[in-house]
């Protein structure tokens, strides 16, 4: 049973990457998957990533006090971990909108905007779906569609930033 | 410190700082960065600023005559 579910992970992680892929393709104005960025981006990207590195570090350190400690938490495992990746990306895509790095030269905003839309509607119907069924928390413990909520936390974050940002550069220009 | 020599060169040309920083191959950002002096360029941006600028100015003067 659990090989099978396994089996299924992974092929459902597979067409994520293939998904992903296409859209980059469509998203970045030479159809490229990989963003470019210039030397100034370059170095503030670097220093986000390593805020992002320190964070994750602080939260896996974090999480082993916890399993030492035998404190249990609403929460699988799994999803545990998955959050340390997303606490990761949120950082590196906060401090990058702030410092104006987020959106490479090769970027379509717009397009991608409909992705980022695309994204949080799919995680969004999979969370309201489990909710709806009772199955967002089985037994006490979060169901796998935590993994979508918090999809959707990064989204709501990183979209809050954006507006303050925005917010924030229509103020220096008046 | 603001740099307003690039500021004035670039207003020169009639070029927006999105003109500029395609020219240069950098974002807008980065042009508004090192025009305000919150971003000090590598040896080869300043190249390419510098380049932009002059082959617009050469342009500038042929269409003079």
């Amino acid at each position: 049973m659990f090989f099978y579910r396994s089996i299924g992970l992974l092929c459902g992680i597979l067409v994520g990457v293939v998904l992903c892929v296409v859209f980059f393709r469509y998203a970045n104005t030479d159809k490229k998957i990989k963003t470019n960025y210039d030397e100034r981006q370059e170095g503030i990207r670097n220093k986000a990533y390593k805020y992002a590195f320190y964070t994750v570090l602080f939260y896996e350190a974090l999480l082993l006090f916890l399993g030492v400690g035998d404190i249990k938490l609403p929460i699988p495992s799994y999803a545990l971990n998955f959050f340390g990746i997303i606490l990761g990306c949120t950082v590196l895509g906060v401090y990058c909108v702030f410092k104006d790095v987020f959106w490479g030269m090769n970027n379509n905003k717009k397009r991608y905007f409909i992705v980022f839309t695309l994204c949080i509607l799919l995680n969004l119907f999979s969370v309201i779906g489990s909710i709806i069924s009772g199955m967002f928390i089985v037994d006490g413990v979060m169901s796998f569609a935590a993994v979508n909520f918090m999809v959707l936390f990064m989204f709501a974050i990183l979209s809050i930033a954006m507006i303050i940002k925005a917010v924030k550069d229509k103020g220096e220009e008046t | 410190m603001k740099n307003l020599r690039l500021k004035s060169a670039r207003a020169a040309m009639d070029l927006s700082q999105e003109d500029l920083a395609k020219l240069c191959n950098v974002s807008r950002q980065t042009i508004s960065a090192v025009e305000k002096g919150d971003y000090n360029p590598t040896i080869n941006l300043c190249i390419s600023i510098c380049k932009a600028l002059l082959y617009n100015l050469q342009n500038h003067s042929y269409s003079l005559y």
